[in-house]
């Protein structure tokens, strides 16, 4: 029977040192922790005579004859006391009834983790200790010294950074069973950035880089830049899928997801880019072919030799479209004084032109479709950066 | 008279008797045959079975039996020189067969006494385990009793860097003297006993401060000794396996060396109670020889002492096992280091290969790129999740640059090259253009033009078009004519914009510099990183 039974509620004073907190667990959303648990009550059964005042300490076989308080550790998955060599447990009685009985506990418990902002988040968890049997009437649970019950030893944790340890208490109500005593230990952590850094945004923003390098390369090189865009999509999704295996599965899109994903879409924007260069290559040389420039007898298949490029010589591809008056004589090309020859770029001449044209445009100079690349996919994928990293840090 | 010799009669009668008494239990208790005695020696069957209570413990039988003459199967523990008649210190027999005058030794004809039934013994029990409370420390509310300690290290089972911890398999040894467990013994020799007596005296609760789990063995039974001395002075051993925490740092990762400590604490007992020291200095800690770890060699075993402070319990003495541990480096060489190297020589392979053969240069630019990446994964799966950066992932990253700079290096070479092309091809026109009235130069083998103007000219060999044998016969001699036509348009022009041109013609003519350069440039400053890198962390 617990001291004053029938009478007024025992007060038990609770003081906690952590000894470790040995791991956090993301996967199954908890953690683990060691601690030394001390209770402090009063029980004048127990009170012996003595000259000098001092104490007497048992180890756990005086336990099991003796009345403790019943304190559980709700939310908990796992936990057990030591019991090497003996019984990690101590019982110092003082000679007026006082007692002091202290424990070693390793406990799991469940810590909800929310990862919107993974892995630049912050965790709240707590571990709450309760009296299994004696509601507030019986047993009141209490911090022994305030905030300062709660002592820490050096605790080094290799992913996270403990901001904050602080202790509450609280009541819980059970509709079956009362009203009871609560006390929290709450703690806060932050992740350390620097290991997702190395592991995951610096390999996906060089692999964002390597695609760009894809515009540069001449655009007649078309396995060159197909397999170049291939690859970078390749590892890009292979770094997906590294990420997502040490996470939990939630149904919410997290702040490393937003990164990864968006990265994925430059680079596969970069192999579509090149898709649509080389369609609008295809088609200028079907028009000049249908306008004569390029010989009859040009033979594509001919042309693309071992290096896989098409060999223009001939193939009229660059820049500004020649003034067709002055190259009337040249016995290769044929300068065709076609009607749909446009103004060249440098007249003063310009109108306002319809889509068809601007397609047109397009097609006819697929070269601006890499120039204009090379500038827009770098400054927006910086734009990108600047927005991302402001909103998280 | 007559009065006094019946008085003396009577005496002696009574006297004779008394002996007799003795005498006739004694013989009651030997209920065995006589045996001829050899002076001073007693025969081995002669020691009744003498069981202790029921509630005591049982010694576990060291002796093999002995051969006798009676077909006397048994097992005397702690013979002594006894003489005839002298209660033992602690005996028992088992699985004695007794013979009957006459009889035979066989099967059928033995009678199996039950060795185990108890007895009302007349000396008290052995070790008087209930007289006291033994809840209580030896010597309670006197001074501090001295514990001390020795360790025997079996094996270091495993050690997680995951994890960061370490679990090690040792024979614990305690050491202390407890007067009510001394016992009356002639020979000084102690008792051995195993776990069953340890719930029902005082020992030590030693624990092991920052262990994560640990049990003490229990196969076949609790593999617990407890030897007690006559005099009190009590061995108690046992064998545990520890599984504890070690903070290791991973800068210098792979080639560090680890520190880790196992460390013993009473948990109940402060200073004033308990006192626990290394029991021979630094000796009390051995390991055996064939202590081996596949990934680590062991440098260092030491034993350390330290008082631990708790505010709200006080002072504890705390013992320290440290030891220190050096990675072999050998695996990581070739799992991690000879990898990486072969992906940055590889990928400077690419600056062998003509700059015209692109999707070649380029896939073998990205391909070792992605192995780069995939070493990188590999590496950090089997690694905690450190905030600071380990040696090996500086290798790695610095490789992974080099391999990335190898590819920027042919998109340069790539870009350079379309771009004096088109210039290319735009001078060509140009003269094509002024070239109308120029003197008819055809036949001119190609390799006089070295003649015209002493440069090779390598244009017509280094550009993008027209490699191959069938559109080198297709080339007009007139192309020939404007290549010629092309240098000496060069040469009419003034000299300095000659100079320029030339030089930055030639820069850009001779865009393959950029690879003759980076053929160097790389391998000299990939050795060269290599030489820091190892110089630092060897």
């Amino acid at each position: 029977m617990r001291p004053g039974f029938g009478g007024s509620a025992i007060p038990v004073g609770i003081d906690v040192q952590v000894e470790s907190i040995d791991s956090i667990s993301e996967v199954n959303m908890d953690f683990t922790m060691t601690l030394y648990l001390r209770h402090y009550w009063k029980d004048e059964r127990l009170s012996f005579p003595s000259r000098n005042n001092q104490s007497r300490t048992f180890d756990s076989r005086l336990v099991k004859k003796i009345w403790v308080p019943d304190v559980f550790f709700v939310h908990s998955k796992r936990s057990f006391i030591h019991d090497t060599t003996m019984e990690n447990i101590m019982l110092r009685v003082y000679p007026d009834g006082n007692i002091l009985y202290s424990v070693r506990v390793t406990v799991t418990a469940l810590c909800s983790m929310d990862f919107s902002r993974f892995p630049l988040d912050t965790q709240n968890c707590s571990l709450e200790l309760e009296s299994y049997a004696y509601n507030e009437n019986d047993l009141m649970l209490y911090w022994k010294n305030g905030n300062d019950s709660l002592r820490t030893d050096e605790i080094v944790l290799s992913q996270f950074f403990i901001e904050h340890f602080h202790a509450s208490s609280g009541l819980a109500f059970y509709s079956s069973t009362g009203w009871y005593n609560r006390l929290f230990i709450n703690f806060i952590l932050r992740r350390h950035i620097f290991f997702f850094m190395l592991q995951t945004y610096f390999p996906t923003m060089l692999m964002v880089v390597l695609s760009w390098v894809s515009f540069w390369i001449d655009r007649r090189a078309v396995p060159a830049r197909v397999s170049l865009g291939i690859t970078t999509v390749l590892t890009m999704s292979t770094i997906i899928t590294g990420v997502s295996s040490s996470m939990p599965q939630v149904s919410y899109v997290k702040a490393v997801d937003i990164y990864l994903w968006t990265s994925f879409l430059f680079v596969f924007l970069s192999v579509i880019e090149y898709a649509a260069v080389n369609y609008c290559t295809t088609l200028e040389e079907m028009r000049k072919m249908r306008r004569g420039k390029i010989p009859s007898t040009f033979n594509a298949s001919q042309a693309m030799a071992f290096d896989g490029c098409y060999h223009d010589n001939d193939i009229e591809l660059t820049p500004f479209p020649r003034m067709a008056s002055t190259l009337a004589s040249n016995p290769l090309t044929t300068q065709s004084q076609n009607s749909d020859l446009r103004p060249p770029e440098g007249t003063r001449l310009r109108r306002q032109r319809s889509v068809r044209e601007n397609v047109d445009l397009l097609v006819n100079n697929s070269y601006m479709i890499d120039s204009y690349s090379r500038l827009a996919f770098p400054l927006s994928y910086l734009l990108f950066n600047t927005v991302y990293w402001s909103m998280y840090s | 008279m007559l009065f006094n010799a019946r008085v003396q009669l009577l005496l002696l009668c009574l006297i004779l008797t008394a002996q007799s008494r003795r005498q006739g239990s004694r013989k009651k208790r030997w209920s065995e045959p006589e045996q001829t005695l050899k002076p001073g020696r007693p025969p081995a069957w002669q020691f009744q079975p003498q069981y202790p209570s029921a509630d005591g413990f049982t010694i576990p039988p060291l002796y093999k039996p002995k051969p006798s003459q009676s077909g006397l199967s048994g097992f005397i523990f702690n013979t002594s020189n006894m003489a005839l008649g002298e209660t033992p210190d602690a005996v028992f027999l088992v699985g004695k067969t007794r013979l009957e005058n006459g009889m035979v030794n066989g099967p059928l004809s033995r009678k199996i006494v039950d060795g185990t039934k108890t007895r009302k013994l007349k000396t008290s029990h052995l070790l008087r385990v209930d007289e006291h409370d033994f809840t209580m420390r030896p010597a309670f509310a006197g001074p501090a009793v001295p514990v001390g300690v020795d360790v025997q290290v079996e094996s270091l089972d495993s050690i997680s860097e995951v994890d960061m911890d370490f679990t090690m398999t040792l024979y614990l040894r305690h050491y202390w003297k407890d007067e009510r467990l001394a016992f009356p013994s002639a020979t000084n020799k102690s008792m051995t006993f195993d776990g069953r007596l340890v719930k029902k005296i005082w020992v030590p609760d030693v624990f092991f401060v920052h262990s994560k789990r640990s049990f003490i063995h229990d196969t076949t039974t609790d593999n617990i000794m407890l030897r007690v001395f006559p005099d009190g002075h009590v061995l108690y051993s046992l064998r545990v396996t520890v599984t504890a925490a070690c903070n290791m740092d991973f800068s210098r990762f792979p080639l560090d060396s680890q520190t880790c400590t196992l460390e013993l604490e009473s948990y109940a007992y402060t200073d004033e109670d308990l006192m626990l020291y290394w029991k021979s200095g630094d000796e009390s800690l051995s390991t055996d020889d064939r202590i081996s770890l596949s990934q680590f060699l062991i440098q260092k075993f030491h034993t350390t002492s330290r008082l631990a402070f708790y505010s709200s319990t006080g002072w504890y003495n705390r013992l320290y096992i440290n030891f220190t541990l050096r990675r072999h480096i050998f695996f990581f060489l070739l799992q991690t280091y000879f990898p990486a190297t072969l992906m940055v020589m590889l990928s400077w392979v690419s600056f062998w290969i003509d700059r015209r053969a692109v999707p070649a240069r380029v896939s073998l630019g990205i391909t070792t790129v992605l192995t780069m990446s995939t070493i990188i994964t590999g590496v950090n799966a089997s690694m905690p999740r450190v905030s600071y950066i380990k040696a090996v992932d500086i290798y790695l990253w610095v490789s992974f640059v080099f391999v990335f700079l190898s590819v920027l290096e042919y998109a340069a070479v790539n870009y350079l090259t379309t771009v004096r092309d088109g210039k290319d091809r735009k001078l060509r026109d140009k003269i094509r253009e002024q070239s109308q009235t120029l003197p008819c130069t055809c036949g001119i083998p190609h390799t006089k033009t070295m003649m015209l103007d002493g440069m090779y000219n390598e244009a017509d060999a280094n550009s993008l078009a027209g490699y191959t044998r069938a559109s080198m016969l297709a080339e007009d001699p007139s192309d020939k004519e404007e290549q010629m036509v092309v240098h000496l348009a060069l040469d009419n022009e003034s000299t300095e914009t000659k100079k320029k041109g030339t030089r930055s013609f030639r820069f850009i003519q001779n865009t393959h510099t950029i690879d003759t350069y980076s053929r160097m440039i790389f391998p000299g400053a990939y050795i060269l990183f290599n030489l820091i890198y190892w110089c630092v962390y060897c």
